[in-house]
């Protein structure tokens, strides 16, 4: 049967998989502390029909030789830790960090998950948890009759308390960083995990180490960029399309010869 | 039977081949990096002993790759960079011998070693690269990195990046997709390589020229099977000829 059938549905398939990270992209847009999935591509390996170089006689060599490209895969999407613009929201309990580093929050299953996503949330112990109720660690708790709260650059928690003059050091918000962030697993939630590929977490302190300084009263927004997704995706459903105008161009070469012959 | 039929196979089997290559540009055509093939067709004329000379088998073969610069894409990713003009990337491939590439879309691993998209390690003038952590990496222009480390007033230059721009008709693509010399040496560094960080390089596959090429290899294809029906034609003819005697 005709190669190229097969070699244009490596191509569907792929630029299938380009639109549904496009379309992840573009769901996100605004989810704070996403971060864009890009779809890397690679033409899969060849087949040499004819080897160029090879001795045609015992004194001349061919100078050109036959070799068929099977297609392209997708050999993985890559999360792109490019940082998203700051928006300022005023709340408390809302912080961003202005460079790199991730949060550190626990899972119920007792590992630890990391995420850029600094919407918290004070639960009814007035300890600090994420949206979904996940302890941030290590851990703070905000104690009864806080009037206003305060999150430092370096990550430190203050609390003025009612009654009280001097501020309560409340405890500081850490940082781990990767040294392969994009090697991370995204396990949905905002939040991702360690993987072998990311490297062990490097804890440190907010704005020392190269880890970004803590914003207090800011959010980071997604780093989808909605214009650059749309152009993908144009981009895609013309390749698409002409990958399937390649499968009919072929079918009918068959139906040709199989009608005629 | 006329053996014309024969050669007429010849050439609707090639014209296949060449739909396949064709067909792996377009199926390329989203692949960062990518350097379209070109298929080209020749006659294989044999001619043997006497007679009028009119055996000529077709033969589709890949005279080249075409070099030429694909569209820039913004990214504004630190590890994307593309390459202005002419220049390649090296890199050690699988078989642990430097191959190059226009792709280059780079990432950290987990011992902080710079590779490429599908992991091969990028090299630099002494070998593979090796980033320390907690960086912010520059790329420069011709490939040096620097990185801002725990100290943000001091400047780091770990390595440059292996850049080269050997002669194009010495450079063949190999069956991973890389690019090596014909002779399998390592070309030398070439300082005039430019690179834009924050891109990368689209595919440089003119889809209308591709699609064109898919629709007028079918019209020949069809053509190559008009002629072996007539081929089977003559023999029918002249086999009913031979049985009305």
């Amino acid at each position: 049967m005709i190669q190229a059938l097969y070699v244009s549905k490596t191509g569907l398939s792929a630029q299938d998989t380009q639109l549904s990270t496009i379309s992840n992209n573009l769901a996100n847009a605004s989810t704070v502390g996403y971060k864009r999935d890009r779809a890397v591509f690679e033409d899969l390996f060849y087949q040499v029909q004819r080897q160029p170089g090879a001795q045609s006689t015992q004194d001349t060599q061919l100078p050109s030789g036959l070799q068929v490209g099977t297609g392209v895969r997708v050999v993985g999407t890559q999360k792109e830790f490019t940082s998203g613009s700051l928006q300022v929201t005023g709340n408390s309990l809302d912080v961003a960090i202005n460079g790199r580093g991730f949060f550190q929050v626990l899972t119920p299953d007792g590992e630890l998950a990391y995420t850029r996503n600094g919407q918290f949330h004070l639960n009814a112990e007035g300890d600090i948890v994420n949206a979904n109720g996940l302890l941030l660690q290590p851990g703070i708790n905000v104690p009864e009759g806080t009037q206003q709260l305060t999150i430092g650059d370096d990550g430190v928690v203050s609390a003025t308390v009612s009654g009280q003059v001097e501020p309560q050091e409340l405890g500081q918000i850490e940082l781990a960083d990767f040294i392969n962030p994009a090697g991370l697993q995204a396990v949905g939630g905002n939040l991702f995990r360690q993987t072998a590929a990311s490297g062990d977490p490097i804890n440190g302190i907010a704005g020392l180490d190269g880890l970004g300084a803590i914003e207090q009263g800011s959010l980071e927004n997604s780093n989808v960029d909605i214009v650059e997704e749309m152009v993908n995706m144009i981009t895609t459903q013309r390749v698409y399309e002409l990958n399937s105008k390649v499968i009919s161009a072929s079918d009918q070469m068959l139906q040709y010869i199989s009608q005629n012959l | 039977m006329d053996k014309a039929l024969y050669i007429s196979m010849t050439g609707a089997k090639h014209n296949m081949l060449a739909q396949t290559v064709h067909a792996n540009n377009l199926a390329n055509a989203n692949t960062t990096g990518f350097r379209a093939d070109l298929a080209q067709a020749r006659s294989m004329p044999v001619y043997n002993g006497d007679g009028y000379p009119s055996r000529a088998y077709a033969l589709t073969e890949n005279p080249a790759t075409d070099f030429s610069q694909g569209q820039l894409i913004e990214t504004g990713r630190d590890l994307d960079f593309a390459i202005e003009g002419d220049g390649f990337v090296a890199v050690q491939s699988l078989d642990g011998r430097e191959a190059y590439t226009r792709s280059a879309s780079l990432q950290i691993t987990s011992q902080g070693q710079l590779v490429t998209g599908n992991g091969l390690p990028v090299l630099g003038e002494g070998g593979p690269i090796f980033l320390p952590p907690n960086s912010k990496i520059e790329i420069g222009a011709d490939g040096s990195i620097s990185t801002i480390g725990d100290d943000a007033l001091e400047l780091i230059q770990p390595d440059r990046i292996r850049l080269v721009n050997p002669d194009l008709s010495q450079l063949i693509k190999s069956e991973d997709g890389l690019f090596r010399l014909e002779n399998g040496n390592a070309a030398p560094v070439d300082g005039e390589v430019r690179l834009q960080s924050g891109f990368v390089e689209g595919s440089n596959v003119n889809t209308i020229h591709e699609f064109t090429e898919v629709l007028s290899l079918s019209r020949q294809y069809e053509l190559s099977v008009k002629l072996m029906k007539s081929v089977e034609g003559n023999s029918e003819a002249s086999a009913r000829l031979l049985q009305s005697s």
